[in-house]
């Protein structure tokens, strides 16, 4: 499809999926805390919590190497705790925003003070705690708390909010966790590093979610490196990890032959895919409107931007975080799926529909799915591409439905000043 | 055979040029000289090497390819003082380069060159504009373009007679002219090309201050930079692909 045609086959359905996102919005989630607190009153038996945790825990960054570590757990029992934990299912029931906090909002967050180091901690809370990030199933746990949960909601860039929290004084097994084969293996050689694993784990089908929360127990790397992980920085880490191990794998795969224009939204976040002819070479842009959640004061668009070329960063981005490593994730699946490379640009335009942030899983949706088939979009475009006869005129075209002009992109992208060209081009 | 004395200066200043681009490389012995042709992985820019003969304290081969990891290279060099000399002698049987400084001996694993990626040929490019500048220069434009942007433009602005270097970055910009008076020699052409700046802060930490440099630029076309380092007898070239604008 031409870039023109794919461009207006979305433009068309813009003014109705407006509307549906308004309706969407809603500031609801007062009132949704109420219910919660009522809730855990009626769920708590004294300051014990019996039930089943989600497979994920929490483990915050602050006071790093003493941090605050926790299960979480529903506080009712009429949903799978499974559909608590972050994870790409919820792309896939086309959760929004609302959606997502309250789910988060339902868990539990019994934390209890734990000092990083775990090699071998497998008693206690955190003993307790690693067995539920490491099963990939729910477990039963029983949680003494030594307080009444406070109800709270905080939100982060890169983690997915977490609702109440209360103090933990226990947390004990109620059943055998089922751990799967893969996880024992990376568990059991404590030789291995961390990265090494991680990638292991990912080529055995279990996706960054599993692998993150796995990585955050630190049930992976050697011996004497094991150590909680905050969920923030885990997170980034294995989408990182797992990118270069994708990158690797199509470092000397042939370039794709075609400028191809992509588009997802998600949560009031539209992405822009455009991949180009060429070595391998990634950049994302962020847009974020005023008002939106990142830029809630300000009144021009705020622009971030990151950019690797052939052989990848020697350092952490300045800008952009984690979502950097999670769009570029989800561009270098689908190359390793076609077995080809390219040159990549992500545009991110964050409009002021995101209204609260759900964590940096979005991303990496948004952008994984704009190869498949996006939900939401008409039928003519979607899990299709745009065809443009260069690199330029993509950006061109796809500049006109952006809120800043080609001028302010060329400054902040690296990419859309010039094209890294090799050597054999002349 | 190989078997040469140089000054650890000399050594490192050579080695130096290499090492920004790449971690290992092939070193050819000529009878008249060391030769080092290198490209980094991403294809985008190369180095070009030749050290005579003439700059060892002395020099005996029977020709031949070695191949080194470059920092391992580097860091036994970096024992010796400025103006030690380093012994570098091949050991035929076991293929490995023995190293002496005042004494102390380091023994080498080479690197088989067959492992070692191909080097290119140079591309034979017609570039329109050339402009002799010093090192110092360079390195203005390359370090005040660095505070704004991640790509400089260099060119020649023909009517004025001109060398220009633009950086444009998010906000704040660097726009910096020598004029003919202001370099060593000008031959004015049509050219704009934008680079990395990456590449070129690299390979700009080899190029000493008070180099001459001969800097080859069209439209859109790969950089040349040539200079000499030890004293007149060895010479570098560095090549470097653009950031094109135009697809």
């Amino acid at each position: 499809m031409r870039l023109d045609d794919y461009i207006e086959g979305f433009e068309r359905d813009e003014a109705a999926h407006k509307r549906r996102l308004a309706k969407e919005k809603s500031y609801a989630i007062t009132d949704h805390l109420e219910d919660v607190e009522r809730q855990l009153e009626e769920t708590l038996s004294g300051d014990a919590l019996f039930g089943s945790t989600a497979p994920e825990i929490f483990v915050g960054r602050s006071g790093y190497p003493q941090v605050n570590s926790g299960v979480l757990s529903p506080v009712t029992d009429d949903h799978d705790p499974t559909d608590f934990a972050t994870s790409g299912n919820w792309y896939a029931d086309g959760l929004g925003i609302e959606d997502v906090l309250q789910r988060r909002t339902g868990l539990l967050n019994s934390q209890r003070s734990a000092k990083v180091d775990v090699e071998d901690v497998w008693d206690g809370f955190v003993g307790t705690q690693r067995e539920v990030a490491i099963a990939d199933q729910p477990v039963d746990v029983e949680l003494g708390l030594d307080s009444t949960p406070e109800i709270d909601l905080s939100v982060d860039d890169i983690s997915t909010p977490t609702g109440p929290r209360a103090r933990a004084e226990s947390a004990d097994l109620a059943e055998n966790p089922h751990v799967p084969r893969p996880v024992k293996k990376t568990l059991s050689d404590d030789d291995w590093r961390a990265e090494g694993a991680m990638t292991y784990l990912y080529r055995k089908g279990f996706d960054v979610y599993d692998v993150n929360t796995i990585l955050s127990a630190g049930a992976l790397g050697q011996g004497a490196n094991r150590r909680l992980v905050p969920t923030r920085w885990s997170i980034t880490a294995v989408d990182d990890t797992v990118g270069q191990y994708l990158r690797g794998q199509i470092r000397n795969a042939p370039s794709i032959d075609e400028t191809q224009v992509w588009y997802n939204e998600y949560m009031g976040n539209k992405y822009w895919i455009v991949l180009s002819p060429g070595n391998w070479e990634f950049e994302l842009v962020e847009m974020k409107a005023p008002e939106s959640v990142w830029n809630p004061v300000g009144e021009a668009h705020y622009l971030a931007s990151a950019h690797e070329g052939y052989e990848g960063r020697t350092s952490y981005v300045d800008e952009t975080a984690g979502a950097y490593y999670a769009s570029r994730l989800g561009v270098l699946e689908h190359l390793t799926d076609i077995g080809r490379q390219a040159k990549c640009l992500v545009l991110r335009e964050v409009t002021d529909d995101y209204w609260a942030p759900v964590g940096v899983w979005q991303v990496r949706e948004g952008v994984r799915n704009a190869f498949d088939d996006p939900g939401g979009l008409p039928d003519d475009i979607a899990g299709r591409y745009g065809v443009a006869e260069t690199f330029r005129e993509a950006v061109t075209g796809v500049a006109e439905q952006l809120p800043v002009s080609l001028g302010a992109l060329r400054r902040k992208s690296e990419m859309v000043a010039g094209l890294q060209a090799q050597l054999s081009d002349f | 055979m190989f078997n040469a004395i140089v000054s650890a200066d000399t050594l490192r200043t050579a080695l130096d040029s290499v090492s920004v681009l790449v971690e290992e490389c092939k070193l050819r012995l000529e009878e008249d000289g060391l030769e080092i042709r290198a490209v980094d992985p991403a294809n985008v820019g190369m180095v070009d090497l030749s050290l005579s003969a003439a700059a060892f304290e002395s020099y005996e081969t029977d020709g031949g390819v070695i191949g080194v990891n470059l920092s391992r290279l580097e860091d036994i060099a970096g024992m010796a003082e400025a103006d030690q000399l380093i012994h570098l002698e091949l050991d035929e049987e076991t293929r490995k380069l023995e190293i002496a400084i005042d004494g102390l001996e380091y023994t080498l694993a080479l690197i088989d060159p067959d492992s070692i990626r191909q080097e290119p040929d140079l591309p034979d490019l017609d570039l329109a504009a050339e402009i002799i500048l010093e090192g110092r220069d360079v390195n203005r434009a390359v370090k005040a373009s660095d505070m704004v942007s991640d790509h400089i433009a260099l060119g020649v602005d023909e009517a004025e007679d001109m060398f220009y270097v633009d950086a444009e970055g998010d906000t704040d910009d660097v726009h910096f002219e020598l004029g003919r008076e202001d370099l060593i020699d000008l031959t004015a052409g049509p050219a704009r090309s934008l680079f990395s700046l990456d590449y070129l802060k690299d390979m700009n930490k080899a190029i000493p201050s008070d180099a001459e440099v001969r800097m080859e630029l069209g439209e859109e076309f790969p950089v040349k930079m040539h200079f000499d380092i030890a004293e007149g007898q060895g010479t570098v070239t560095y090549m470097l692909a653009p950031r094109v604008q135009s697809d």
